[in-house]
């Protein structure tokens, strides 16, 4: 009768070896043994491929340029640091860290502030869009579907492809935008755009807002709808029945209930913006447009190893400050 | 079918003990059941008999196999689970024939078996029905024949019937019956429902943070409760219980006095002990008769009746018993339930006398909470009032 | 409703009669009943952004068929849809494409398998630990690619472990994909694993599985939709990352260089050798897996993108 001596059609299993021996280990494992031997497969990646990067990445740091053949020069401890932050570096630098003078040109010649700037502006409209869209995007009807896939589609197309069209619409006298000196588009003619724009620093880094906002702000929009048809339906009947026009419902009962959820959007956007390199690199170039993560690979390739690492460290050290002071207004707001 | 063994079975865990030295002994092809209140320790017994929890100490045995050590897959058991636990993603055949499919029964074998299995509990046709197309009751025999499906040595039952509606729990408790006599395997069944153990089970094992209280058959639990606390959690409506003290002559109470020689109690006069009598054992003045050995009457008033067809819960409320001075502590236990016919003509308010059997009486120290005796003796000679002396 | 009849309630009209045309007369509606204006608005809206949304892409399109000598219009006068194989002639774009798929496809396997174990884990069991390391896991995710780049370029040269050379390889892009991509695919799998009820992998364990067997048979397959959501997003993922894509080969086909290396490759050409049409054309192209990804999974992507982060 039992399971363990079946009669007639003996089961095929074997029941021998490592494999028996293997599973009757897991099997009596405790509850936490058996958590750390899951999450190893992940954390022997995540170490290896994360965790000791970042650690190299800041003993790199530590180190001088190498002027030979060597990868990195002598221990100068935090000397980079200071010599980026200070602008004592700015000469060997491809491009400038922080902007030499509070002139616009210096401004767009500086990483610090091209990346800044753009993650500023960048998020600021696509909050705003963004919010539209969810508006958009929570009514009921016809087609919903599909214009649900048109904001999408933005999102989900790779980097690369979103830099070569706008790479592509603001090619001189070849998209509609952009026009000759003979010839001004009406951008041109209000002075909007000079007629070579992918290589003005400044016009380039519009360029590059302009076709971020067009891709992420999806991103944001749909974070934003997920805050407002989580709240419950039943709030705009007692608000209706009270007498509220829409926009009062919006101002009274949308917008305060959402507020958490666009903080944590806005959080997201602002660490992948302060990231820009991809869309950079395909619509204008990493010299035009120099970002942070962009100084990254252009003072590694320049074979300045601990300035490249610096930089990488310091954008991260931003992102973490970022990141911070939003847990921390967070935390606050909840109290 | 096997026999199962527990000794010394502990779980703690980092700051309780869920399960303290657990000696259970099942024989072969019994329905045993683990009772008791929630938190008390029968889940997780169970659970280390199935081994999804590994016992802190202690060894258990399945059949002559120590199986302190091996998983649930190896103990020739099957269960059925409180929340039923049918796989969504399978349909009927699927679910209950997944066990034989993981150990590679040949198809022939495995659909034999289901037909088998869905005969037995009814539910023939249904194989390609998916769970969310059925209900309770259909899930629940489903879940059933998914563990008979296997025909394991020891079948285990987690309050199978705690979800389903009143009705059809006491219509699947006959059929579980049925499915015993019918398999003759070893059902250890949880379940925190008394009425569910004593109408189902050979033995009953009563728990209580993590101790085992009393291992006995149903009635040997309600008729000699080990304890005090098997006395007040067997039976419904429960046990009374009044505090007072053992003295030379009997039982002493703020509100009434037992009589009886108290040479076979076992303990001293003067120490508290605390008096069980269950409602059936209380009778009122006029059915006197019927009680085996009544005590001296005692006084009381009517404060609620609960008529419930078939007899009536009489609430009363004692008078305090100003001739016996001992003072005692009169909080709670100065009311007793007295169950009596329907057609008893009393009415809320009435004042009247009631006496206890005798024979049905049960005296726990205080102390340890022990039953020191079940029944006494009719007293010699001190009592004037009892009238149904002669009676057996 | 109409203006010029009297009042209903004989109410004297005391404004006097304007000749109105037809947009006055659709704002003084308005006015007398805002959701009218509410819901042009919501047209307005919905028409401003699939237009804004929809015109890169139709910009694309023209482009890339309207022929070389043709001027570009926003109706093309003529057509040539012979630029989508010059695309596959020019360079070897199919290799491109297909190294894509290849590295999407690969993460997602990876990602899918490692935070499946590290999603039952956290969602699941109970553990001293646990919330550390879901934080860790979390700060991994705020990292920029460019704070990973330096070491695990050297790494990859073969300047850290003499003799593994992974440049130019699939593994020089996949480890980074698969670790920098799993944190998401971990907090989806988390929240989807923790909702599974426990008789369900106890019942799987008595009936015969081993713990590993529960989560597989049972667990992973409950939660399917879960599973799916963090497959499509990781795909798309890695599907559309730029960084290490370019980074860790030298752009060739051959070295599994993917999309970002040919669309690249055909920009640095120059117009001389590639026309901005074929340039174009390739975008399109490479946007066709995910554009279907998008109509027939968008449920799954906006269910997860939004679970993901909200959960973070």
């Amino acid at each position: 009768m039992s399971t363990e001596q079946p009669t007639g059609s003996a089961p095929r299993r074997e029941r021998s070896g490592p494999y028996v021996a293997v599973v009757r280990w897991m099997e009596n494992l405790s509850e936490t043994q058996y958590a750390y031997l899951l999450l190893t497969p992940a954390f022997l990646l995540l170490g290896a491929i994360a965790f000791w990067p970042l650690v190299s990445t800041f003993q790199l740091s530590l180190f001088a340029d190498s002027l030979g053949q060597a990868s990195v020069g002598e221990f100068i401890g935090l000397g980079n640091y200071v010599a980026i932050l200070t602008g004592e570096r700015t000469a060997l630098l491809p491009s400038p860290f922080l902007p030499q003078s509070l002139t616009v040109g210096a401004m767009f010649n500086s990483a610090l502030a091209v990346t800044v700037v753009f993650t500023v502006i960048s998020v600021f409209f696509e909050t705003i869009i963004g919010f539209v869209q969810a508006l958009v995007l929570d009514q009921n009807f016809r087609g919903r579907r599909w214009v649900r896939v048109a904001i999408i589609l933005p999102w989900a197309i790779p980097i690369v492809v979103q830099g070569m069209i706008f790479f592509l619409m603001f090619q001189p006298n070849l998209g509609f935008l952009v026009g000759t000196s003979d010839n001004p588009a009406f951008l041109n003619q209000i002075g909007l755009l000079t007629t070579t724009p992918l290589a003005n620093a400044q016009d380039a880094t519009m360029i590059v807002i302009v076709a971020d906002v067009w891709k992420t702000t999806a991103f944001m929009a749909l974070l934003i709808l997920a805050g407002m048809q989580s709240i419950d339906r039943s709030l705009y009947d007692v608000a209706k029945v009270a007498g509220a026009s829409p926009w009062q419902r919006f101002k009274y009962i949308t917008f305060p209930i959402i507020l958490p959820t666009v903080m944590v959007a806005m959080l997201f956007r602002t660490i992948q913006a302060m990231r820009i390199y991809g869309l950079i690199e395909t619509v204008a170039g990493c010299t035009t447009v120099p970002s942070l993560s962009c100084l990254v690979i252009t003072t590694f390739n320049n074979r300045m190893l601990g300035s490249s690492a610096t930089v990488a460290f310091i954008t991260a050290a931003i992102i973490a400050a970022i990141v911070s002071v939003y847990i921390v207004g967070y935390a606050r707001g909840d109290v | 079918m096997a026999r199962v063994q527990l000794t010394d079975v502990t779980k703690r865990y980092e700051d309780v003990t869920a399960v303290e030295e657990m000696n259970l002994d099942i024989k072969d092809g019994e329905f045993i059941t683990l009772v008791g209140p929630s938190g008390c320790g029968k889940s997780t017994t169970m659970e280390m008999i199935a081994g999804l929890t590994s016992p802190s100490d202690g060894t258990v045995m399945i059949g002559d196999r120590d199986v302190t050590t091996l998983p649930p897959k190896d103990r020739g058991i099957s269960m059925v689970f409180q929340n039923i636990a049918l796989f969504p993603h399978m349909d009927v055949y699927d679910n209950i024939s997944f066990g034989l499919r993981l150990r590679d029964y040949e198809k022939a074998e495995i659909d034999r078996r289901v037909d088998d299995a869905a005969g037995i509990v009814q539910m023939e046709g249904m194989l390609d029905r998916m769970p969310d197309e059925m209900s309770g009751g259909q899930r629940q025999r489903i879940a059933i024949a998914r563990a008979i499906v296997r025909e394991p040595e020891v079948f285990l039952m987690d309050e199978p019937l705690a979800n389903l509606d009143a009705k059809l729990r006491v219509h699947m408790r006959t059929e579980l019956q049925r499915l015993h006599k019918e398999l003759e395997t070893t059902i250890i069944y949880v379940t925190h429902d008394q009425a569910e153990a004593m109408t189902m089970s050979d033995r009953i094992a009563v728990l209580n943070e993590g101790e085992l209280q009393q291992f006995a058959a149903p009635l040997t639990c309600y008729n000699e409760p080990r304890n005090e606390f098997v006395a007040g959690f067997i039976g419904s409506p429960a046990m009374n219980f009044t505090n007072g003290d053992l003295t030379g002559s009997g039982f002493s109470s703020a509100h009434y006095d037992v009589t009886f020689p108290t040479e076979g109690v076992g303990i001293s006069p003067g120490t508290p002990v605390t008096l069980g009598v269950r409602p059936e054992d209380v009778y009122p003045e006029e059915t006197l008769d019927d009680a085996a050995d009544p005590t001296e009457l005692i006084d009381a008033e009517v404060d609620v009746l609960e008529p419930m067809g078939d007899e009536i819960f009489v609430y009363l409320m004692l008078a305090e018993d100003t001739e016996s001075g001992m003072g005692g502590d009169v909080s709670g236990d100065d009311t007793l339930l007295m169950s009596v016919s329907p057609d008893s003509t009393l009415e809320e308010g009435d004042l009247i006398n009631v006496a206890l059997d005798r024979a049905k009486i049960h005296l726990f120290d205080d102390d340890t909470g022990e039953a020191l005796v079940h029944g006494v003796a009719r007293a010699t000679g001190a009592s004037a009032d009892a009238t149904g002396e002669e009676a057996e | 409703m109409n203006d010029d009849t009297t009042r209903p309630d004989g109410g004297v009209q005391t404004e006097p009669e304007l000749k109105r045309g037809p947009f006055q007369r659709w704002i003084n509606r308005s006015i007398d009943d805002p959701e009218r204006a509410y819901r042009a608005m919501f047209y307005v809206a919905t028409g401003f952004f699939l237009v804004t949304t929809l015109f890169p892409f139709y910009f694309l399109l023209v482009l890339a068929v309207t022929p070389e000598a043709a001027g570009l219009q926003l109706v093309p006068a003529a057509f040539d849809f012979g630029v989508f194989l010059d695309v596959f002639r020019q360079i070897n774009f199919l290799r491109y494409m297909f190294n894509s798929l290849v590295l999407a496809l690969t993460t997602t396997a990876i990602v899918l398998l490692l935070s499946s174990l590290a999603g039952y884990v956290f969602g699941r069991l109970e553990f001293p630990g646990r919330t550390p390391l879901m934080l860790l896991v979390l700060a991994i995710s705020y990292f920029p690619p460019a704070a990973f780049f330096v070491p695990l370029y050297q790494l990859f040269t073969g300047n850290v472990i003499q003799g593994l050379v992974l440049y130019n390889t699939p593994g020089a892009m996949i480890l980074p994909f698969s670790s920098l991509f799993m944190p998401l695919s971990i907090f989806i799998l988390t929240t989807f694993y923790g909702q599974i009820p426990d008789g369900l992998e106890d019942a799987a364990r008595v009936e015969g599985t081993t713990r590993l067997g529960a989560l597989f048979r049972v667990i992973v397959p409950l939660s399917a939709p879960g599973v799916a959501t963090a497959g499509v997003l990781t795909f798309i993922a890695v599907y559309n990352e730029f960084f290490f894509s370019q980074l860790m080969n030298n752009g060739q086909p051959e070295n599994w260089a993917p999309i970002v290396g040919g669309l690249l490759q055909l920009q640095r050409a120059g117009q001389f050798q590639v026309t901005y049409g074929i340039m174009a054309a390739g975008s399109i192209i490479a946007v066709v897996p995910v554009a279907i990804l998008v109509v027939v999974a968008q449920e799954k992507i906006v269910s997860g993108l939004t679970a993901g982060a909200l959960k973070e």
